[in-house]
């Protein structure tokens, strides 16, 4: 198909990408940018894998035109960790036993990212609602809120 | 395929006007991508005409590519048109609201399309600009043509914004919806309730369950009953137990039989009903 000029930050640097506009954000990422963190699960909005941050809000990328990412920021999980140094979410989640297989990890990670950035001490409730649009097969969610909470309260704490 | 973003109206009109049978308006794509692209995708969501939030001559003038989060998310619009904020805030999980849109809800025409709902429980507007530039306004509840149709030509016109009278102080709605989940769950039924109180007594109810039709659809012997009747527990009861009786329901082989759902728009029905009713008494 015709590719499209795109420019936008990506994980704060300033890119340019020749892509087809069509083509999800998500292809986009992993195909072209080698970005496989953000994870392919349904392809239709309703498993939360592929959960990027679009202007700080997360989104499913799988949805999102990659022509619509033009003069916008996007953010995914490869830019939490700083080298080896994981980000306190992540340690969060190691911590407490909120990953299993992983695969739903990226995106979890991704919403409670977003959820942090706007309400530094969400209620569990906050919590609930913010993962609502992330599907977790096997740990069951308890660990995954308990370690968005431990994440929460250590970085009020410092 | 080429993805357009319009930076004003005017150039918008004229890359329609320009791309005859081949464009299409976009706005968040959570519908529209996983149906089919277009060929000239022109992503109206950067317009200050279709991102305006604002009150003017006494109605709200809410833009047609909010988001579901952004309309959730207001103050005005969650104390004088509740049953939206409900509404939208119901909606799929918080990726969907983040870019799924008020116009796009509408437009799409699913039959239980939650925003979509509650626009006509609250008698919401629509303005529509065409490729002559000139702008017409319809009801939500006429823009229906079919199933998963409105009479809209997203090839050739830009919805623009959805009007709403707010409540003023007798009046109260409400927005409620019966899934199997509260998140990624379409709805078995939704409804929608605007209600005006006056001494005791309804003076106007404007109530609406779905999916019934390809619309969303208004109970109207229920809602000229309701006139003038006094807000009372027997008149709930009625409601439950009438509410099915003008439509016909049918099953869905996905979410429920089609005795359940009667059954759930009764209850539904009265709920609404009950909880616009409070709100409207609440205010005063
Ligand atoms: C996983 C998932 C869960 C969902 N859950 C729900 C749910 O619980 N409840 C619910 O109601 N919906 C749900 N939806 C449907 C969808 O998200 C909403 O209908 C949304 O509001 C559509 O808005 P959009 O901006 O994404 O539309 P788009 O996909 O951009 O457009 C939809 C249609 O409207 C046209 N259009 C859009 N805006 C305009 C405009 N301003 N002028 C002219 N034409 C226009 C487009 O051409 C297209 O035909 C869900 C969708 C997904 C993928
Ligand atoms: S892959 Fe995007 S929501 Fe499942
Ligand atoms: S850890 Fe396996 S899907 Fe969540």
């Amino acid at each position: 198909m015709d590719n499209q000029e795109v420019v936008f930050t990506l994980n704060e640097e300033l890119v340019r990408v020749y892509a087809d506009p069509a083509e999800s954000l998500l292809t986009v990422l992993r195909d072209k940018l080698g970005l496989f963190g953000t994870k392919v699960g349904c392809g239709r909005g309703e498993c939360g894998a592929c959960t990027v941050l679009l202007d700080d809000q997360p989104v499913n990328s799988c949805l999102i035109p990659f022509g619509k990412v033009e003069g916008r920021r996007i953010e995914t999980i490869e830019n939490l960790s700083r080298g080896e140094e994981y980000h306190p979410i992540q340690k969060a989640f190691v911590e407490k036993g909120a990953v299993q297989c992983g695969f739903c990890s990226p995106g979890m990670i991704m919403s409670a990212h977003a959820l942090l950035k706007t309400n530094p001490q969400p209620s569990l409730q906050e919590i609930k609602t913010a993962i609502s649009g992330n599907l977790c097969r096997c740990t069951g969610y308890k660990q995954i809120e308990e370690a968005i909470a431990s994440a929460a309260e250590k970085k009020s704490r410092r | 395929m080429s993805y357009l973003k319009a930076l004003n109206l005017r150039q918008a009109v004229a890359l329609l006007r320009g791309n005859p049978g081949r464009i299409r308006v976009v706005a968040g794509a959570t519908d529209l991508s996983l149906q089919e692209m277009p060929q000239v995708a022109l992503d109206i969501t950067a317009l200050p005409e279709t991102t305006g939030l604002e009150t003017a001559d006494g109605f709200f003038s809410l833009g047609a590519a909010l988001t579901h989060s952004e309309i959730a998310n207001s103050h005005p619009v969650r104390h004088k048109a509740t049953a939206l904020t409900e509404a939208c805030a119901s909606i799929g999980s918080p990726q969907i609201r983040n870019v799924g849109t008020l116009g796009g809800n509408v437009i799409n025409a699913a039959p239980a399309a939650d925003a979509a709902v509650a626009l006509v429980a609250l008698g919401a507007g629509a303005v529509m600009i065409n490729l002559e530039g000139k702008t017409r306004e319809e009801a939500v509840e006429d823009l229906y043509a079919g199933f998963n149709q409105t009479i809209i030509d997203s090839g050739s016109e830009i919805m623009l914004k959805l009007v709403i009278r707010p409540c003023a102080a007798n009046e109260g709605s409400s927005f409620e919806r019966f899934a199997s989940r509260k998140a990624l769950a379409l709805p078995m039924v939704n409804g929608a309730a605007r209600v005006e109180v006056v001494d005791g007594f309804f003076r106007s109810v404007r109530l609406v369950l779905a999916p019934i039709n390809p619309a969303p659809t208004r109970l109207l012997n229920l809602e000229e009953k309701l006139q003038g009747a006094p807000v009372t527990e027997e008149t709930y009861k009625k409601i439950e137990t009438e509410a099915a009786a003008e439509v016909e329901v049918r099953a869905s082989l996905l979410r429920c039989t089609a005795q359940y759902r009667s059954h759930l728009i009764g209850v539904l029905a009265a709920r609404v009903v009950r909880k616009a009713a409070e709100r409207a008494l609440e205010r005063k």
